[in-house]
């Protein structure tokens, strides 16, 4: 399949700040993206020269096969809802919902209205007097309906209940099933997402540390625990990511390919093992890669655990 | 284009705030004139003459600003170009600009039938700028909207695009410009011509043809600021 993105070398500098850093990758038509990381990690910054909005100080972006700055062609087929989308103070809900029909050509209006009302949307209301809650309803409401081949959320669940969450996963999958597209989800809630997202990439202080398979994530990373020793010597199978340790017992993370053998040998060190969901994977890559960065303000707070 | 004129629809989709603020606005301030120079007939040293209708332009200059602060993050969010935004922007505004010059140029006519609504009040008829030649009358009530209405856009570029000190610094530089130069006129002694030079003009150079001239390399600057701004 053709890449609905390719993104060589891309880097962004503010003033003193590398937001991203020689950054690569290419995403697949017809997936669903996890963008990870933790805020400041650049992933709004990456969206944001994607589509156009924002600009790069190097590097190289296509979006489908094009370059996606000033190119109607390419920006008619993207959508981009972000958590901080400001809109005019004359709208009401259903203005901009018609707004949206019109500017992109893929719009289904009975998705929208169905989704208005399961999100029970006040569409008379102005978006200045929406709730934190209700405008990031009204984000998810543009971007499914919109059908846009090219899909980007930006956190798109601030203020969210847990109800309402549900409702975008479950009319995330259901619309992605029935019209396939590629979608970017970036988010914090890793743990909610984890079933859905395909593919992950993981960014981290301007940095891609990880773009890989869903799939094969899962089975990669485990946590194991046991007497000190003997985690030690499972941990040489594979890299350690992180450690706590509790007097004589050790309970570590280890990344590496596991197979049938591994699990095996855990067994007869005595050493229970579990599967490590992707937002630990996640969080143990995060905070590791803070230490060794420059200048990182990885403020002991973040974890009082003995690392490595 | 096509998405150009999308633009232009979709900054109507809330058309009677959009129409509805700037007559609204011009409304009150014609009745509260009417009211006032009703309640002071009959004295004689009254000339029922008023700036009333400036504040259609100012709230149409205000509407273009906010089309910068506002509209343009809300479009580029949905996926349009900054061209495209620009010129459907520029067309919207402009359509806004004929059709109320359009309609102040009927009320005009109906003020002058009426003898001044009666009370001999000039409030859409200038007296001190009149243009006889009904095309260029009406481009007279048309062009100042496009002026005011292209330094809003150009104003709210330069922050959109430069910030708080985008503003200071076009703030500072107009504040030396224009202080320097009057510092210049006074030092030589020049506001009796530069006075003149005003009074000699008629009223279409200083309604139509000025403002054109002036607001043509507005938009262009204003295009090539937009073309790298951020929403």
């Amino acid at each position: 399949m053709s890449p609905a993105v390719t993104v060589t070398d891309l880097t962004k500098r503010y003033r003193g700040v590398t937001a991203l850093d020689r950054v690569s990758f290419s995403l697949t038509e017809n997936r669903i993206y996890g963008l990870l990381g933790r805020n400041g990690a650049g992933k709004t910054t990456l969206m944001q020269i994607l589509t156009a909005q924002g600009f790069a100080t190097s590097g190289e972006v296509t979006v489908f096969g094009q370059q996606p700055y000033e190119n109607e062609q390419v920006l008619s087929r993207v959508c981009f809802i972000k958590e901080s989308q400001t809109y005019p103070s004359n709208l009401r809900v259903h203005h901009v919902l018609r707004a949206a029909r019109l500017v992109h050509p893929g719009w289904d209006e009975k998705l929208a209205q169905q989704l208005v009302d399961d999100f029970r949307l006040p569409p008379q209301r102005n978006v200045r007097k929406l709730s934190r809650g209700m405008l990031s309803s009204l984000g998810i409401v543009v971007g499914l309906a919109s059908r846009a081949p090219l899909t980007f959320f930006d956190e798109p669940y601030l203020g969210l209940d847990a109800v309402a969450r549900q409702i975008f996963y479950d009319h995330l999958l259901a619309d992605y099933t029935e019209h396939p597209r590629t979608i970017v989800l970036s988010t914090h809630l890793i743990d909610e997402v984890s079933d859905l997202i395909e593919h992950v990439l993981l960014i981290d202080q301007g940095r891609l540390l990880l773009d890989a398979e869903a799939e094969t994530l899962r089975g990669q990373v485990v946590t194991v625990s046991g007497p000190v020793a003997a985690v030690d010597e499972f941990a040489r199978t594979g890299a350690e990511l992180h450690r706590v340790l509790l007097g004589a017992t050790a309970r570590a993370t280890v990344r590496g390919d596991f197979g049938p053998a591994v699990h095996d040998q855990a067994r007869s060190l005595g050493l229970g093992l579990e599967a490590s969901s992707l937002q630990e994977l996640v969080v143990r890559l995060t905070t590791n890669s803070n230490a060794p960065a420059p200048g990182a303000d990885s403020a002991g707070a973040a974890s009082k655990e003995a690392v490595r | 284009m096509n998405r150009a004129l999308t633009v232009a629809r979709l900054q109507f989709v809330a058309w009677p705030s959009v129409v509805g603020w700037p007559w609204g606005i011009l409304a009150l301030s014609f009745l509260i004139n009417l009211a006032l120079f009703a309640a002071m007939q009959g004295d004689p040293n009254v000339q029922p003459t008023t700036g009333g209708l400036a504040s259609i332009y100012v709230v149409m200059f205000i509407a273009c600003i906010n089309t910068i602060t506002q509209d343009f993050p809300f479009a580029l969010g949905l996926g349009v170009s900054r061209r495209s935004f620009y010129l459907g922007n520029v067309l919207q505004f402009a359509a806004q600009a004929i059709g109320y010059a359009a309609v102040l140029y009927l009320l005009a006519v109906v003020e002058e039938a009426t003898d001044g609504w009666g009370i001999q009040l000039r409030f859409f008829g200038l007296p001190y700028l009149w243009v006889e030649n009904p095309v260029l009358r009406f481009l007279g009530f048309a062009l100042p909207f496009l002026l005011l209405g292209f330094i809003g856009i150009a104003i709210a570029l330069v922050f959109k695009r430069w910030g708080a000190n985008g503003m200071l610094t076009l703030s500072a530089a107009a504040l030396v410009v224009i202080g320097g130069l009057a510092t210049l006129v006074t030092w030589q002694g020049w506001w009796s011509a530069i006075g003149g030079w005003f009074a000699d003009q008629s009223g279409a150079a200083l309604l139509v043809g000025w403002p054109a001239l002036l607001t043509l390399p507005l938009a262009a600057v204003s295009y090539l600021v937009i073309r790298r701004a951020t929403p």
